[in-house]
């Protein structure tokens, strides 16, 4: 078993003739708090898609856990099980109470029984801070409350990656440190991350990697404390300008 | 003129009857309409090439021909073709069935369609694979949104039962003609008949709005 979680191996993607990843190389290892970044279009978000098979790959490899997502439904299944998402807009179940949303997985994925699954629930609820919101629809729920709900879901399945798709975009500045808070308390358990965010701050303080992509490229691979007090590039220092 | 309302008195009993088979043939159609529909309705909207061409063909009969001839169709020309024999009733019953799917069916698509498409990403990054995503996650959302629309086409169903005159079947309609042809009472017969249908689409109606208000998500 090695401890190469992710690989990608010359990854491409395309939609048409719109090229969204160009050769990608990429090596996550077990316990990286990988931090992408870049300007909007840059393929980050559609980088991490292709991880979990959201966006199958127009060319080469990326392989999970040693599964390649090429392969049949059935692999893209079992890496999907090892990689839960949390989206931007959280993407709740409406039908379905915070509880619900959380013993969701366990029931209709992991087929746990009800009490098991309630019971895990419950406590993963605790975790995030919500414990007193269990019986509470999505829609009666803030932002935060709702992000925090969607990571306890995909926790809940026991992933060994957590993809965070820009978990805090849709927030307002004062409910996103609950999410980020969430997110560096995952990140102590030893869970390997890939999280596309423009929080500078969480790259720097819970990061291991910080990556930098531009149309479709990785340019920038690095320990997030030195590429962000000695940025590389002009393009990198710009965009840091920008997001800072 | 004055409106004799021995007459409606007397003709009660009769239309009565008629309307006891005008809502069965409504609630089966409704019942039958409604399952395949959602079987149309997932195939056009997630069926593999066949199951959508077929149904696309399906919806395209149907709302190409009008129902008095789908059910002399079905009622005369089926039994020729298949050798079978069938009661009016029957006959008529297919029809709305056959009928009433074909319409579900736009509705049953249009709202698989609405649900957003994240909800199902969400779902199958879970590993859930896409039949559960469609049961435990659209279905539930989709069907809520449907409700609106399947309200109209309550109403519409019990409605074109009284096409089925055409062939001899002694719904709500067909008996007005009958007990008309023997008393001339036009106005009070018809009165009564069109006061029937109201208020049994006005239940219907009514029960759905109650049940739609209490299916809404919070």
């Amino acid at each position: 078993m090695s401890d190469a979680l992710i690989v990608f191996e010359r990854t491409r993607k395309a939609f048409g003739e719109h090229v969204v990843l160009e050769a990608v190389d990429l090596t996550i290892g077990r316990g990286d708090i990988a931090v992408v970044v870049g300007p909007s279009g840059s393929g980050k978000s559609t980088l991490l898609r292709c991880v979990n098979g959201l966006e199958p790959i127009s060319g080469g490899d990326l392989r999970v856990d040693g599964i390649s997502v090429r392969g049949p439904e059935r692999d893209l299944r079992r890496i999907r099980l090892e990689a839960g998402m949390v989206f931007q807009q959280f993407h709740l179940f409406p039908h379905l109470t915070a509880l619900q949303n959380v013993m969701f997985g366990l029931v209709r994925v992991r087929r746990r029984p009800k009490a098991e699954a309630r019971e895990r629930a419950t406590s993963l609820l605790h975790k995030v801070g919500l414990g007193s919101r269990m019986g509470h629809y999505p829609s009666q729920l803030s932002g935060g409350q709702q992000q925090r709900v969607a990571i306890a879901r995909s926790l809940a399945l026991e992933p060994k990656i957590m993809l965070f798709d820009e978990p805090t975009s849709a927030l307002d500045p004062e409910l996103r440190q609950e999410v980020l808070k969430v997110m560096q308390a995952v990140a102590q358990t030893g869970m390997t991350m890939v999280v596309v965010t423009h929080e500078m701050g969480f790259a720097e303080r819970v990061g291991s990697r910080l990556i930098f992509m531009e149309a479709g490229r990785i340019v920038h691979d690095g320990e997030p404390g030195r590429l962000l007090r000695e940025p590389p590039s002009e393009r990198f220092r710009d965009f840091l300008s920008h997001v800072r | 003129m004055s409106f004799d309302w021995a007459s409606v008195v007397a003709a009660l009993p009769s239309l009565l009857e008629g309307l006891q088979l005008t809502i069965l043939i409504a609630l089966t159609g409704l019942a039958g309409g409604v399952c395949l529909g959602i079987l149309t309705g997932v195939a056009l909207a997630h069926g593999g090439f066949l199951a959508r061409n077929a149904a696309h063909a399906y919806v395209a009969v149907i709302r190409g021909t009008p129902i008095v001839v789908q059910v002399m169709f079905v009622y005369f020309a089926l039994p020729m073709l298949l050798g079978l024999r069938l009661s009016a009733t029957s006959a008529a019953i297919i029809t709305i069935v056959f009928n009433s799917g074909a319409y579900n069916a736009e509705i049953v698509r249009g709202a698989l369609q609405s649900v957003p498409r994240g909800l199902s990403e969400a779902a199958l990054s879970m590993g859930l694979p896409f039949r559960s995503v469609l049961a435990y996650v659209v279905a539930p959302i989709a069907y809520r949104l449907a409700l609106p629309a399947m309200g109209n086409q309550v109403v519409n169903v019990v409605k074109d039962t009284s096409i089925f005159l055409v062939i001899g079947v002694g719904e709500l309609t067909r008996r007005g003609q009958e007990v008309m042809a023997e008393t001339f009472r036009a106005v009070e017969i018809w009165t009564a008949v069109a006061a029937l249908y109201l208020i049994l689409i006005t239940v219907l109606a009514y029960s759905l709005r109650l049940y739609e208000r209490w299916a809404r998500l919070p």
